[in-house]
């Protein structure tokens, strides 16, 4: 499906490289989205499933 | 000003009541198949409840009847309450579960007539498929629609959870269920051999992921902490867990192929993300299991609670056991032995079973408005599974082990100890009738279980329409302080969260899936490779029907304790004319790849009618049924016409040709039975499916 265009490439290093890149990259995006995270804030999330009185039996 | 609105209780409920039955159905046809490994007159005596048709009605009810009406029921309860909102529409809501129930009845009817794709966990014909893709659609158009008419701007960890299950289940599916239609009930993959593996266990691998884990992880973080009444351990970790889990999971099919025909890189891909995966896994567990802290004296009272605690702890042990089956020296003792049956019941007994048992229990009394009809009966049920989980699971550990260790010994003189497949299965056989005893106890509780809640549903009333209220939404969200903070942002935009996490899992799908497009120039081709002739063909299709790959492989591993049972080991392109592959992942019975000339022709047919006979002491049932069907040769020409469109080297116009020659080679066997005192029409099943057990293997084999 995807092998004409990838006949065109003969070096097929770069998607062990390119997926190491993405890899790290990723985790480093989730990283530093969980550092800037302010207390409130996951505090009010995770307070969300809590916030219902009507079944509490 | 709150807005007034009612929660849909109804669905919920309904979607429990299809739980708890099909639950019950799903696992009698386990217990049922159980014996049968034992007992093979426990088949009945006929095709329709044989060991090779049933076991994928076992899988599939389980999966798709048992967990799945669980997920929606898990799903239709807590969407409504985090969002604050009915479901986005009630008749969406009634199509998604009658379309559901009809899915899964078309299942239950098809897969025993016979009608099977073989890929595992999907063995469902393309007009059930697409019946899943739309049903599936549905289900999607109503999750979203609610999300976006929400009266709670951010979404909670579990609809992220959600989210990524619907759209990743639905990537799966379509790229697993891209056949050809020959007829109403049957259908050849676009794929064969190597790629066609590949893209099965690409799936297989994640169906358990999006379908049995995800699903359930969402759940978790809704349930549990309503259950003890305290707010997730860290929230952080559930973001961490999320997305690594979603990323990481997609690419770990390739543990299903160690030491097969894939190409190795594409193997040591597999095994460094399944080894990976065990941080998000153990992270989600520890995440459930400190929740509980300061509330473990609850536990100790509280049945909910204790299917919790076992449910999540098991969900750990398989989590780490499934990164240890990874690696490739593991690998190589567990893969094809009752190893990996051990394991995937840990998970669907423990983690998907207790999960579902746990929930079912805190939510009927309330959607009820009722308590609990007897906390002692629910107890009962959570000892009773319990021990049906250990006495499944270790006993199948041992025969693991046993067998795979057993498949593997030589004498000092360099030959194999147990040459002969049959001892190393009659060691086991002990293990396999604790193995029942297990499986029985488990579905005792659930039945003691589905009395109770039957019990606790009449003492209360459906309340049908639980009344809310809430705040609606602003009509322009003004982002004020920490809410322009971008994974604040994210979690108001439920397309952007669709979309991303999409583009997560394709990552790993796509990279991991290359391979399967490229692959056709890394296979060396092999001249002697011919296409099957029609009658082999049509051997083939019976091979398939029968479910023979529920209990065969066709992959000889490259090791000397296989080369030295099986003969030479299997090439990747030895299978590119293999639309679908069967390569199996269970050997209940020996390896077949290279069966071909090994017996006389007569050796088979006595042996398909008679298995006891030529093998004393074998678990195989009886397949006299063979002898008596007419082989249906009407669809000779539109397979040929499909495997030339596929691929397969046929001549232009030999479509026509074909039936005279699967004529000439079906007489020409019947005559050497009749030779050997066998008397057989040559227009019967059992013809062709000798003609191809004779072909398997042979196009390499040393002459």
């Amino acid at each position: 499906m995807f092998r004409q265009f990838l006949e065109q490439v003969d070096d097929k290093n770069i998607y062990l490289i390119t997926s190491l890149g993405i890899f790290l990259g990723f985790f480093i995006l989730v990283g530093v989205f969980l550092l800037v995270m302010k207390k409130e804030e996951v505090n009010y999330m995770s307070q969300l499933p809590l916030t219902e009185e009507e079944d509490k039996i | 000003m709150t807005e007034k609105f009612y929660y849909d209780n109804k669905i919920v409920r309904n979607f429990a009541v299809a739980t708890i039955v099909w639950g019950i159905i799903g696992m009698s046809i386990g217990l049922l198949i159980a014996t049968q490994l034992f007992a093979p007159s426990m088949n009945l005596g006929n095709q329709y409840t044989t060991f090779g048709r049933i076991r994928p009605l076992h899988t599939n009810a389980v999966i798709f009847a048992f967990v799945g009406n669980a997920i929606f029921m898990g799903v239709y309860y807590s969407l409504q309450r985090l969002l604050k909102a009915r479901m986005f529409s009630d008749v969406l809501s009634k199509v998604h579960f009658w379309g559901w129930q009809l899915v899964i009845v078309a299942t239950v009817i098809t897969l025993p007539l016979g009608f099977t794709t073989s890929h595992e966990y999907a063995e469902m014909e393309w007009p059930i498929d697409i019946g899943i893709t739309l049903i599936w659609v549905v289900f999607g158009i109503n999750m979203f629609g609610t999300i976006i008419k929400r009266r709670e701007k951010h979404m909670y960890v579990a609809i992220w959870f959600y989210i990524a299950t619907f759209v990743t289940v639905a990537v799966l599916h379509i790229v697993n269920s891209i056949q050809l239609p020959i007829s109403a009930f049957k259908s050849y993959y676009l794929f064969a051999g190597v790629q066609d593996a590949l893209v099965q266990w690409w799936y297989g691998h994640n169906a358990v992921a999006f379908f049995l884990t995800t699903p359930y992880l969402g759940m978790m973080y809704y349930f549990l902490p309503k259950m003890a009444n305290r707010p997730i351990y860290s929230y952080k970790l559930s973001i961490l867990h999320f997305w690594s889990l979603i990323f990481i999971y997609i690419w770990a099919g390739p543990h299903h192929l160690l030491y097969t025909s894939l190409p190795s890189w594409a193997q040591s891909l597999g095994v460094a993300f399944s080894v990976m995966l065990i941080a998000p896994s153990w992270g989600g567990m520890i995440n459930g299991l400190l929740t509980l802290r300061g509330a473990w004296d609850k536990v100790r009272e509280d049945a909910t609670l204790k299917f919790m605690v076992v449910g999540l702890t098991a969900y750990g042990m398989a989590t780490f056991e499934g990164p240890m089956l990874a690696f490739k020296q593991i690998n190589a003792i567990a893969h094809y032995t009752d190893w990996i049956v051990a394991h995937v019941h840990v998970g669907a007994l423990g983690w998907n079973g207790f999960l579902t048992f746990a929930i079912l229990y805190w939510l009927i009394p309330r959607i009820y408005r009722t308590t609990l009809y007897s906390k002692k009966l629910a107890n009962f049920h959570f000892w009773t599974g319990t021990l049906g989980i250990i006495f499944y699971a270790v006993p199948l550990y041992f025969a693991g082990f046993t067998q795979g260790l057993m498949w593997k010994e030589f004498t000092e003189e360099g030959i194999l100890r147990y040459p002969n497949f049959l001892e190393t299965l009659i060691q086991i056989l002990p293990m396999y009738v604790l193995r029942s005893i297990g499986g029985a106890l488990y579905l005792v509780g659930v039945i003691v279980m589905t009395y109770n809640l039957i019990k606790t549903a009449k003492a209360g009333k459906l309340l049908a329409d639980e009344p809310a209220e809430a705040l609606p939404l602003p009509e322009t969200y003004v982002a004020v302080g920490s809410d322009k903070k971008l994974h604040r942002v994210l979690e108001r935009k439920p397309m952007v969260f669709l979309v991303l996490s999409l583009i997560v899992i394709l990552i790993g799908g796509g990279v991991e899936m290359m391979p399967t497009f490229t692959i056709e120039s890394n296979i060396p081709t092999i001249a002697s490779v011919k296409p099957y002739t029609p009658l082999e063909l049509h051997g083939r299709d019976v091979y398939i029907k029968e479910g023979c790959v529920n209990c065969h492989s066709q992959m000889i591993r490259p090791f000397r304790s296989e080369t030295e049972r099986y003969g030479e080991y299997s090439k990747a392109g030895e299978f590119v004319y293999d639309h679908p592959h069967l390569w199996g992942s269970k050997r209940t019975g020996p390896d077949l790849q290279r069966l071909g000339n090994k017996y006389s022709n007569a050796w088979h047919y006595n042996h398909m009618l008679d298995p006891q006979t030529m093998s004393p002491g074998s678990i195989m049932p009886a397949y006299d049924w063979l002898v008596l069907q007419e082989l249906d040769t009407t669809t000779t020409i539109a397979k040929i016409n499909a495997m030339r469109t596929l691929g397969v080297p046929y001549a232009e116009g030999y479509e026509h040709q074909a039936n005279k020659d699967l004529d000439i080679q079906a007489k020409a066997i019947a005559l050497d039975l009749q030779q050997n005192n066998v008397k057989v029409k040559s227009d019967r099943e059992i013809i062709a499916l000798i003609a191809y057990l004779q072909r398997l293997g042979t196009d390499i084999k040393a002459k």
